[in-house]
Parts: C-alpha cells; sequence; structure tokens
C-alpha cells in the first residue's frame, strides 16, 4: 500500500486539521493536489484509496471529485504539463491556432504525452488571465501573450532545463 | 390561499408550493426533468421554465424555473409566453445532442419522461450534426441494466440513490459533457431500493433488467393493480402481463403507502409466479386427475370426516376465509406456533384497542422522532426503512430551516443549511443494523433488555411503574431517549415480532402509551412476517399446536392446508407428526414444497397475479390486488374459489359454477366482525363509470387479433371478470378509475410513470378520490391507554444454552421472492452468528461449522463472528435454505 | 314527421303517358349502352395467363427485410403491432447475445414475429411506423392457402432471403424495390 511520507503526513494532517469535526471531507481537493505532487504527478486508484482511507470517506467519493477537476491527473502525465485555456477570450484571440501547434511540435494530441515522457498537453477551461490570452498554464506558472515563437521558446526552455537536471 | 395569474387567468394555489408544482396541480402541461415530488427541486435541468411578470403592467417579464420559485399572492406568470417556449424548447435541444436516439430498441420506449417531453416541448428537428459522445456501460447486477449513452444529466438517480435511500455505492463522476452516473467500477448495486432508479431515471439509462429478459412495452402490458406479496409494508404495485407470463411489477402511488417507491424484494420477487416449480395439475395420491375425479374424490375425503383447517399469513383474506367457512371456526388453525401466535394476537389486540393509532409510512416519514424497538425493519420491512429515514432526514430539515425560513422543496438550500443535522432516531436491535448509520443512537441488546430499556424509557416519560434492579447505564440511557421524545410532537414507536419475545411488544406500546399521557401524539408500528399476518391474526384461529394435539386425539381427520410450507415455519418432527396422524391431507398451493409433497389431494392455487384476493397490511389496511390475466390452465384458481366448491360439495348444493368475489367478502363481513368495511378495500364487480368497465390494456394494446392466432384463428370471446370491475380487454371507460382500481398510469401526453400527477388530488399529496385501501383499526378510544406492567427479568446467559433469533435478509429470508434469479443470487449463505466472547468460548472461528441442537433437528452452519452480538444469543439467517423449521426464540444447544 | 333535412327534392309523381307507358324509348336507350361497350376495351384480363402490371404503389405481402450484410433489420421495437389498425401484428423481442452480430444488426431483435394475414388490410401503415426499414409490403398477393391457419405468417415465411448465401432469391424477393429506391434516392 502507497502512503505519504512522514513530513506529508504531517501536511496532511495539518490540513485535516483545519476542518470541524464531520468535516473532514472538505480537506479533501489539497489532500488530492497534496498526493499528486507525492506520487508522481497523477492519482491512481490506490492513491485515492489512500486519501479515502485518511479522511475515513468512501473511496467513491474520492473519485467523484477527481474526476471532476481538470486540475487532478487520472493518467500519467510528462514532467511538463501545458494546460492550455480554450475558454471564450483565449480562443477569439487564437487558442486553437496555438493548440494545433503545440499538437504539431510535438507531434501528440490533446490529452497525450511525448514518448519520452517530457510533456503533456491538455486543454483547460478559464484560467482567469483573460487579459493576456491566449495562455496557459506550465507548472505553477502562467505563460502568456502566447504565439509560435513563444512556444517553441517555452519547449526549448523545458528540454533544457531537463538536460541540466540529468 | 394565494391568487396566482397564469396567462392572465387567476387561480387559487395552496401556499408555500412552487410554481412548478402549482402548476401541475393546476392540470397545466409543463414539462420538467431533475424535480421530482417526492426529492424536491434542484433547478439543474433548465426544463420548467416559465415567464414572470412584476405586476399586471408588466409586458416584458423574465424567465425563471418554476420549480425554483415558490408562489405568491398574485404572481403574473406566463406558461404560454412565446420566449419561454422558445427557452424550453431549445433545452431540450441540447439535452438531446448526445442523446443516442435509439427508442426502437430502448426498454423505456413508450414510457419515457424524456419522450414525453421533447413532444411536449415541440422540439422535433436535430440541428447539431456534430458527433454524439459515447460512454461505456457498467454492468450493475441482475436487477438494473445501465446504458449511459441516453443520459440527459438530470441528477434525479444519485439525488435518489444516495440522498434520498442513502446508497453509497453510485455516483456521479467527471464533469461537463462528460458527467458520468454509475459505481467506481462494474459490479451490483448493493442498496436495496436501485430498482427505483428505472422508475426515476426520466430516460432509458437505468431500466428494469427482468423485464428486459422478457421484454414487453409497456403500451402492451395487461395489467391490474395489485398489492406486494413479500413483506406485511403492502405496499402498493401495478403487475403487467402479457402471452400468459408476469412479465414486471411497477409502483403504484399510494400517498399513505408506499409513495413513489418500492423495494427491489417487491419489484423483482415476482419471478415465482412464471416458475417451473408451479403446480399444473390437480394431484389425487401424486397422480394427476382432472377437475371430475378430483372433484369425485373430494367428495369422498371431505364427507363423513371431521375437517380441519390450516390458514395461512401469506394467503388472501377470502381464501382464508373460505377455509374458516368450510371447516367451521373452531377447526381453523394456523400455521404458526402458540409463541408465535399469541405475540401477534397481543399486537392486534393493541391495534383493535384504539388507544394508539397505527402509523402508516406516511405518518412514520412525517414523524419528527422514531425509535425501534428489536426489529431489523431493513430487512423484514424495507420501505418502512425507506421512510424513517425520511423522517429523520426531513426533521433534521425542518430543524434547520427554523432560523432561516426555506420551504421544504428547495432541496439543495435545505441540505446546505441541514448539513449533518438528523431527527432524532433510537435504533435498539439485537444486532447491528443498515440503519444504525442514521440513527442518533445506537443499543444492540438482548430481547429482553430490549423490553426492559423500553419500559424504563416509559417510566420516564411518565413513571407508572416501580422499576427494580435496572442498571444505572440502562436508566441514563432511557433518560436521555425520553427526555428527546419529549420535545417531539408526533413520535412513531416501530416493533415487531422478529424478537419472537412479547415484553418487547409490550415495552413499545408503553412508550407510546406513555407519550400519550405526555400530550403528544404518538403512533406505533408493528412489523409482522408475512404479507398477510395480520388478516390471519385477526382472524383469531388456534395455533398448530392445538391442531396436533386434535389429530392426536381424534382419528378421522381430515387435514385442508392453505398456500403455505408448515416445514417453513413449524419443526419438521411436529410438522411430520401432524401429517401423519390427518387421515387425508388436502394442500392448496401455488408453488411445490415440502408440504405439498406430503399431499394426498393437491389443488393448483392461484398467485396474486391470476386471482383476486384482499390482503391486510401491517397497519391493518385492508388492500385489494386483482387478477392480471386469466392463466391458459383452467386449473389455476384462486383458494378461495376451489374451497367453496367445496364447501358445496359438503352441503350438497354443487352447481359447477364458482362463488363471486363480493360474495366471499360481503360474507366475511357479517361472519367476522372485526372485518367490518373491508368490502370498501374495492369497489364491487358490478362497478361501472357510464355504463364501462375499467380496462386493463391501455388503448394502444397491440396484437389484439394476432397474439393467440397460433394457436386458434378464431378469435374468442374476451374472458369477462366476474369478480371486479376491470376488463381483459382495452375497451371501456378511458377517464381516471376509482384509486383503488387503477390498472396503469396514462393521460394524453404522459406516457411514463410521471402520469401519476394527474391522478393526484396535488402533487405528492393524495391520488384523486382517496389513497387505496381500508383501515380496519380505526375505532379510536379517547380513554388513557392502561400500561402493562410486567416487565422482564435481566437476560441472563445459560449454561451451554443459547437464544435461537432470525437474522433476516432482504433477499432471501422471503419464501416466494427467492424464485427470481436475481434475488436467489444476492441472498447470502445460511451461517450462524456468534458473539466474539462466545466463539472463544466454543473455541471456534469464522467459518467453521457448528451444530444447533433444538428440541428434535439439528442444523449445521458455518460461523460468522458478529460483533455486535450480545452473549449467549445465536443468529441465525432466517428463511435460507438449510433453516426450514427452526424454534425461533427457544432456547438451543450448539456443538461443533 | 318533420324534415330531417331542407335538402328534400319533391317528386314529380304525374301519371305515365300511353308512349312512356310502351317503355320503347326506355328500352333502346338501354340497348345503346350495351352495344356501346362491345366495341370498348375489355375490363378484364385472362388471369392467370395474363397478368396486371402493378401500381407503383401497390401494396402485398409484408416482408421483414435484412441489411446488406444479411443481418435482420427488425428490433422488435413494437411500433409496427401498435400502428396496425387491425391489431394483426405481434411479436416477442429478444436481446442478441455476443456472437449474434451476423444475424441481426442491433441490439435487439424479434424471436418472434407474427402477422395474421386473415386481419391484414394491407394498408401499409405498419411500413410507415418501422423506424428500421424493417417491414415492408411486397408486390406479391398473400397466396391462397386451405387452412385458416396457414394465414398466420411467423419470421420463417416473411424474411426476406439472405442477400449473401440467397442472392438469386434474394434479389427476386426484392423485386422492383432495389430499382425504385435507387429512383428515390437519385431524384
Amino acid at each position: 500500500m502507497i502512503t505519504f511520507s512522514e513530513n506529508k503526513l504531517k501536511e496532511a494532517q495539518r490540513i485535516i486539521n483545519r476542518y470541524p469535526q464531520g468535516k473532514q471531507k472538505s480537506a479533501l481537493l489539497p489532500l488530492l493536489h497534496l498526493a499528486q505532487d507525492e506520487f508522481g504527478g497523477w492519482l491512481d486508484v490506490p492513491a485515492m484509496d489512500y486519501i479515502a482511507s485518511l479522511l475515513n470517506i468512501e473511496p467513491i467519493e474520492v473519485y467523484e471529485v477527481a474526476t471532476f477537476y481538470s486540475m487532478y491527473n487520472l493518467k500519467p502525465v510528462g514532467r511538463h504539463v501545458f494546460e492550455v485555456c480554450q475558454t471564450g477570450p483565449c480562443m477569439l484571440r487564437g487558442s486553437d491556432q496555438i493548440i494545433d501547434y503545440i499538437k504539431q511540435r510535438l507531434q501528440i494530441n490533446v490529452g497525450e504525452t511525448t514518448p519520452d515522457g517530457m510533456f503533456t498537453l491538455k486543454t483547460v477551461e478559464c484560467l482567469g488571465a483573460c487579459g493576456y490570452a491566449p495562455m496557459m498554464q506550465l507548472g505553477k506558472t502562467f505563460r502568456e501573450h502566447l504565439n509560435e515563437e513563444k512556444v517553441d521558446q517555452i519547449i526549448e526552455e523545458c528540454r533544457s532545463k531537463a538536460a541540466r537536471n540529468n | 390561499m394565494p391568487k396566482i395569474f397564469i396567462d392572465n387567468t387567476s387561480y387559487e394555489v395552496k401556499a408555500g408550493k412552487n410554481v412548478l408544482e402549482a402548476c401541475l396541480t393546476l392540470g397545466f402541461d409543463l414539462p420538467y426533468f431533475c424535480w421530482h415530488p417526492a426529492m424536491g427541486s434542484v433547478g439543474a435541468c433548465r426544463q420548467c421554465a416559465v415567464k414572470v411578470y412584476k405586476d399586471e403592467n408588466d409586458t416584458s417579464g423574465k424567465i425563471i424555473m418554476s420549480c425554483m420559485e415558490g408562489v405568491r399572492d398574485g404572481m403574473h406568470l406566463s406558461i404560454d409566453d412565446k420566449a419561454a417556449k422558445a427557452f424550453r424548447e431549445q433545452v431540450i435541444e441540447w439535452l438531446m445532442t448526445n442523446h443516442p436516439h435509439d427508442c426502437p430498441v430502448c426498454d423505456e420506449g413508450g414510457s419515457c419522461h424524456l419522450q414525453d417531453m421533447t413532444v411536449m416541448t415541440g422540439h422535433d428537428y436535430r440541428r447539431y450534426d456534430y458527433k454524439k459522445r459515447t460512454y461505456v456501460n457498467q454492468y450493475l447486477g441482475p436487477f438494473i441494466h445501465h446504458e449511459m449513452n441516453r443520459c440527459i444529466q438530470c441528477y434525479r438517480c444519485v439525488r435518489f440513490y444516495k440522498d434520498y435511500a442513502g446508497g453509497k455505492d453510485l455516483n456521479v463522476f467527471a464533469a461537463h459533457n462528460h458527467v458520468y452516473f454509475g459505481r467506481e467500477k462494474d459490479g451490483t448495486l448493493e442498496s436495496p431500493f436501485s430498482g427505483n432508479l428505472a422508475e426515476v431515471c426520466p430516460t432509458g439509462v437505468f431500466t428494469d433488467k427482468t423485464l428486459r429478459q422478457h421484454y414487453t412495452r409497456k403500451w402492451d402490458l395487461t395489467s391490474a393493480p395489485s398489492v406486494c406479496q413479500h413483506c406485511s409494508v403492502g405496499c402498493n404495485t401495478i403487475a403487467g402481463e402479457r402471452y400468459g407470463g408476469l412479465r414486471n411489477i411497477v409502483n403504484r402511488y399510494n400517498a399513505e403507502v408506499n409513495g413513489y417507491f418500492l423495494c427491489d424484494r417487491g419489484r423483482f420477487g415476482y419471478e415465482f409466479v412464471n416458475s417451473e416449480n408451479r403446480i399444473t395439475k390437480p394431484q389425487v395420491m401424486h397422480q394427476a386427475v382432472d377437475e371430475n375425479a378430483l372433484m369425485h374424490h373430494l367428495e369422498t375425503v371431505l364427507t363423513n370426516h371431521s375437517l380441519i383447517g390450516i390458514g395461512s399469513p401469506r394467503a388472501s383474506m377470502e381464501s382464508n376465509f373460505a377455509l374458516l367457512d368450510l371447516v367451521g371456526k373452531e377447526n381453523f388453525f394456523c400455521g404458526v406456533y402458540n409463541e408465535e401466535m399469541m405475540l401477534e394476537r397481543r399486537i392486534t389486540d393493541i391495534l383493535d384497542s384504539g388507544k394508539i393509532p397505527v402509523a402508516s409510512l406516511k405518518q412514520i416519514e412525517d414523524a419528527d422522532a422514531v425509535v425501534i424497538l428489536g426489529e431489523d425493519i431493513w430487512n423484514t420491512a424495507p420501505m418502512m426503512a425507506l421512510a424513517v429515514r425520511q423522517s429523520v432526514m426531513k426533521t433534521g430539515g425542518r430543524e434547520a430551516t427554523e432560523k432561516t425560513p426555506m420551504p421544504e422543496w428547495h432541496e439543495l438550500a435545505v441540505k446546505e443549511l441541514q448539513q449533518n443535522t438528523k431527527g432524532f432516531m433510537v435504533n435498539v436491535t439485537v444486532t447491528e443494523t443498515s440503519l444504525d448509520e442514521i440513527a442518533s443512537l445506537n443499543i444492540n441488546a438482548a430481547p429482553d433488555d430490549i423490553a426492559r430499556l423500553g419500559f424504563a424509557i416509559a417510566n420516564h416519560i411518565h413513571p407508572s411503574l416501580e422499576l427494580k434492579n435496572f442498571e444505572e447505564a440502562v436508566l441514563a440511557k432511557a433518560k436521555t431517549i425520553a427526555d428527546e421524545l419529549l420535545k417531539c410532537s408526533n413520535p412513531v414507536i416501530i416493533t415487531g415480532t422478529s424478537c419472537y419475545n412479547d415484553p418487547v411488544l409490550r415495552a413499545a406500546f408503553d412508550i407510546a402509551a406513555a407519550l400519550k399521557a405526555a400530550g403528544k401524539a404518538p403512533a406505533i408500528a408493528f412489523v409482522v412476517p408475512e404479507c398477510n399476518s395480520m388478516g390471519l391474526a385477526m382472524m383469531r384461529g388456534h395455533a398448530f399446536d392445538t391442531a396436533v394435539r386434535r389429530v392426536n386425539r381424534e382419528p378421522n381427520v381430515t387435514a385442508v392446508i392453505l398456500e403455505q410450507d408448515l416445514y417453513r415455519n413449524l419443526p419438521a418432527g411436529i410438522v411430520d407428526e401432524f401429517l401423519s396422524k390427518c387421515r387425508n391431507i388436502i394442500v392448496l398451493d401455488s408453488l411445490n414444497n415440502a408440504t405439498t409433497e406430503k399431499a394426498h389431494v393437491l389443488i393448483p392455487a392461484s398467485t396474486f397475479a391470476e386471482g383476486d384476493g384482499t390482503l391486510i397490511s401491517y397497519e391493518g389496511r385492508a388492500q385489494r390486488y386483482y387478477q392480471v390475466y386469466v392463466p391458459d390452465n383452467k386449473y389455476i384458481r384462486e383458494s378461495w374459489k376451489w374451497l367453496s366448491r367445496m364447501k358445496m360439495i359438503i352441503s350438497g348444493k354443487a352447481n359447477g359454477h364458482d362463488p363471486h368475489h363480493d360474495s366471499v367478502i360481503s360474507s366475511l363481513e357479517t361472519a367476522l366482525r372485526q372485518f367490518a368495511g373491508i368490502s370498501a378495500a374495492a369497489p364491487s364487480s358490478g362497478f361501472s363509470i357510464h355504463g364501462e368497465q375499467i380496462p386493463r390494456e391501455p388503448h394502444r394494446y397491440s396484437g389484439r387479433t394476432a397474439m393467440l392466432a397460433n394457436r386458434n384463428v378464431s378469435e374468442p370471446k374476451p374472458v369477462a371478470d366476474g369478480d371486479s370491475p376491470l376488463s381483459f380487454t382495452m375497451e371501456g371507460y378511458q377517464g381516471t378509475p376509482p384509486s383503488s382500481a387503477i390498472p396503469f398510469f396514462w393521460k394524453p401526453g404522459w406516457n411514463s410513470p410521471q402520469a401519476v400527477n394527474k391522478y393526484q388530488q396535488e402533487i405528492g399529496g393524495d391520488l384523486i378520490g382517496g389513497n387505496p385501501g381500508v383501515r380496519l383499526f380505526v375505532k379510536s378510544s379517547g380513554n388513557m391507554p392502561e400500561f402493562f406492567k410486567d416487565y422482564p427479568e435481566h437476560f441472563r446467559e445459560r449454561q451451554n444454552k443459547w437464544l435461537l433469533l432470525p437474522q433476516s435478509h432482504v433477499f432471501g429470508s422471503d419464501e416466494l421472492s427467492v424464485y427470481s434469479a436475481g434475488i436467489a443470487g444476492r441472498s447470502p449463505e445460511p451461517y450462524m452468528g456468534l458473539s466474539p466472547v462466545d466463539a472463544k468460548m466454543l473455541d471456534v472461528t469464522e467459518g467453521s461449522q457448528v451444530t444447533i441442537k433444538s428440541e428434535k433437528e439439528e442444523y449445521s452452519f458455518p460461523v460468522k463472528i458478529v460483533e455486535s452480538l450480545r452473549n449467549g444469543i445465536v443468529l441465525v439467517s432466517k428463511g435460507l435454505p438449510g433453516t426450514q423449521g427452526m424454534s425461533w426464540g427457544n432456547w438451543v444447544e450448539l456443538a461443533k | 314527421m318533420q324534415h330531417l333535412t331542407n335538402r328534400a327534392k319533391p317528386v314529380d309523381r304525374k301519371p305515365m303517358t300511353a308512349l312512356e307507358k310502351l317503355y320503347l324509348w326506355n328500352i333502346a336507350k338501354g340497348m345503346w349502352i350495351t352495344l356501346k361497350h362491345i366495341f370498348k376495351r375489355k375490363a378484364t384480363i385472362n388471369f392467370p395467363e395474363q397478368r396486371r402490371e402493378f401500381s407503383p404503389v401497390f401494396r402485398g405481402l409484408q416482408v421483414l427485410n435484412r441489411d446488406a450484410e444479411g443481418r435482420e433489420n427488425c428490433t422488435a421495437c413494437g411500433l409496427c403491432a401498435v400502428a396496425c389498425p387491425a391489431e394483426a401484428i405481434t411479436m416477442e423481442a429478444a436481446e442478441r447475445q455476443p456472437g449474434e452480430e451476423h444475424l441481426y444488426r442491433e441490439e435487439k431483435y424479434a424471436a418472434k414475429y407474427e402477422i395474421n394475414m386473415l386481419r391484414c388490410i394491407f394498408c401499409g401503415l405498419c411500413e410507415e411506423a418501422c423506424p428500421k426499414d424493417a417491414v415492408y409490403l411486397s408486390e406479391t398477393f398473400a397466396p391462397s392457402n386451405y387452412q385458416r391457419k396457414g394465414f398466420i405468417y411467423g419470421k420463417e415465411d416473411l424474411l426476406i432471403p439472405h442477400p449473401k448465401l440467397e442472392p438469386e432469391a434474394y434479389q427476386q424477393a426484392l423485386g422492383t424495390r432495389a430499382k425504385r429506391q435507387e429512383k428515390a434516392s437519385s431524384n
């Protein structure tokens, strides 16, 4: 069975303690994020069952939530996840072209990961940065005013970062 | 009463309702999906839009969802407004973008709410020409078929399954246009109320899998109003037939009993009617004979012998009375032991005294506190458990909305305010039950201790006796419960015969009596084992012990055994002794069983589907079930018809004709005064509207001239029904029939079960003409009830002896429903429950075989360790194969 | 008695003259009509040597259709039966089992499908109601039979021959329907 490391477990306990007795289920979202960070960037069924056991709820209640939000990955993802916004304003500013360009550059479709496990392309709904459209989220940062050059740049950046780390 | 204006016409409506309910009550056709009268409004589907105007001068108005708006005095609204109509049409258009339009293969087709609403809004042309999203379906067990592509995301299924019925294994996943309703993975839906999904779902996502195995369109069914045969609650059902086989059971609305829902045992337990094990021909000495030979033989065995009759708790009142009439009152016995008999007699005595009213399911739902004493109603009366759940939830909702007023129908808002607030419910049972999770207090105790707790509660509310030797802990618990009960106004006390313990019944009565003395309006409900146990108990026949003594005393006895397997309820040794002493044994039953094997004369009896009858439910409600179809086999007739023939043989008045139902019921009324009024349970056979009978078949019924043509090209005259105002054809009165004789719910434009709206006085309220059934315990006496004073001693474990108690199971404990493959598949393996301490003492572990020794019998089962069980008790799964004839409530020995 | 309509036509009751009583004129008039018909085209044909050409909308015996791969089209939805004014169609549905995909086109099929031809009035409403093009009225008459029960047509009587296994019989059963459909689709 998978478990959190001791540190993460403490963190989890701290999150759970934020909520009053009987409302532990409220800690579900942050715990899922925690688990996603801890267990390789995505949530498999044992990980979700583990969260259910931490919160003392039925596993099905965790699946319900995890499948609802696009922030939780239910399949393995690459090291870098491009989450391109495709809601109205971004679409008007050309998010479709950006998505097509990324598809073509990386030779993958939406929802897929490159064979080297480097990149995953996802489309998401509004990320609240309509003023900087078209944009995407990469890790914990927004990449704004995207165009083809910028995308190339970002891909290069990621590759070089990966090369450095290896 | 507020006055509202709909399209400039004024109407008086009931305050506190939402606009949708008000419009539907007034008879307007307004489409809806997510709203359900039993589950309230959530405003999810956007289908019931109407336009509301500020005042009479406002011409622009605004579109609102009628289910989310309460009625206000002077409200102006428009249903026919162009914009509102266009809105509704558009909503259904996009709900339908992904719908597969596979009505020809869909089981729901022809009784589909989505079809009705699509036609109602006028959407008829698909403009969206992109690919439809598709899903993978799940296997959901033997009862429910899953076809997710048809889903229109109304959320009714999870709202019913999770919120209303407390199920845990159905949920909604994902978001946007790929929302998925199902289980986490393939598997059986565990809730015993899962069958309701088929009716709750407005389209064909969840459909009845048993119907699918012998599929027939709703419009092709010959159906009749019926009453469930599988427990004592007496839920109203509609049974449908085609080609001589029973095809399905659906809910028949009765506001006071089952409302909109049924349990799975009742819905899917009908297959015994189509069973291979049916008795099809009369037999004399195990030889099939024709009717003449049978009558001839009956003449010899009925005359010149003294007759005794064994009445049945699962046969109709008519049949039991016909038997009593045949053998005479003093020779009429019940197929139960004296101990059980005394319990049932206690119950009828209490109810008959009229001191405490008996609670209908509706009253249980509306109760503000519930005390359950010693009955696992989840398993013995599932629909009552569902009602208790509603009471707990609704009371919690009421408490929560005291501070922030919120109409009851505003479901999500009420839930949000309510959070975890629940109404007061105490569940005192022998072992843990499925209702524990919603109970405010769970207590597991031995029957005598349950009774003692009950007496202590009663004494706290209204000191009436001196309590001696009561533990402090029990008194403290009793005080908490009593204090809570004193805060309530209409509590309900539920108990039953499952404990085989008379003091429990008396204690339940004492609590109710004490509450009455304290100025409350309590009601009481006694769960009894079978569908007509209450009726049989009211007949006050003698116990089986007396019958055994009688045959031991008298040599020349002909016993007439009515529709029951004696070996099931009584120890085999006793039954063997009884049967061997009888000179002649005449058995009437529909299915072969151990008793019918011993019959010298075996007569095929009809089941509920092939005959008429009246059952008396736990609340003393006499309810009529009607013959659904005429079986091809002419020997299959109601027992009361056969028995009346026998009576004619004895009296020498045989004329070859069967008596009519009306005459049997009226002689029952005159012969046994306690049944006065039972004839009002249904209109008499002569009843007609404008000279027309009520058709069992909808006017769209197809294949009339072709169905039987392969057998005989000449079309026979339709069979006349001499016993009821229903006809076996599609011709007849097309309007709303009397509430107790509704063979199907249909109104123009309303083909789905939702047509019931048009049969109600107000939405979710009583049926037009009152709810079906007559309550026989009606006389109420103003006198203060007298308390029972004799409480039992504290339960003591005995040396090497265990108290044998039954553990019931929704699926498996009922004799007839296990003929359905799905129900048999879900019934557990027989087992024996022991407390951990007892198991250790006997040196057994989970799964080891242990033998139970009662007086004459020996049974062996694998052990299951039940943590919540008290020491000194052994629980055995009731009704499962190998558990027949156990002497429940007795002390038995255990051996490894 | 009151008149039931106001369209009552007064009848001339004046007695006939002697000439009229001879009926000569009227007899001649009648003979003339007979004579005229001798030179007209015959209304009858010499059946069965001669056969009449059917109108393109002629409605004959029902056929249960298969698709091009020979799978039965009928899903036993029951719409033909409910549309039938003579109530002459009855069927029982069954579920297609895995492995039967080559037999039935959709997930349900008619395990039993019977038409009582004694009752059928060949109105074609079944064909009109069918959402799956599974039943249509062909150009053949229901043949005569010595026994009444011979007119109860089951699936084996109604199903069109398999297009792949018996292509000739299939083409024959299809008759001019294929051509007509082609024509209709090209228009």
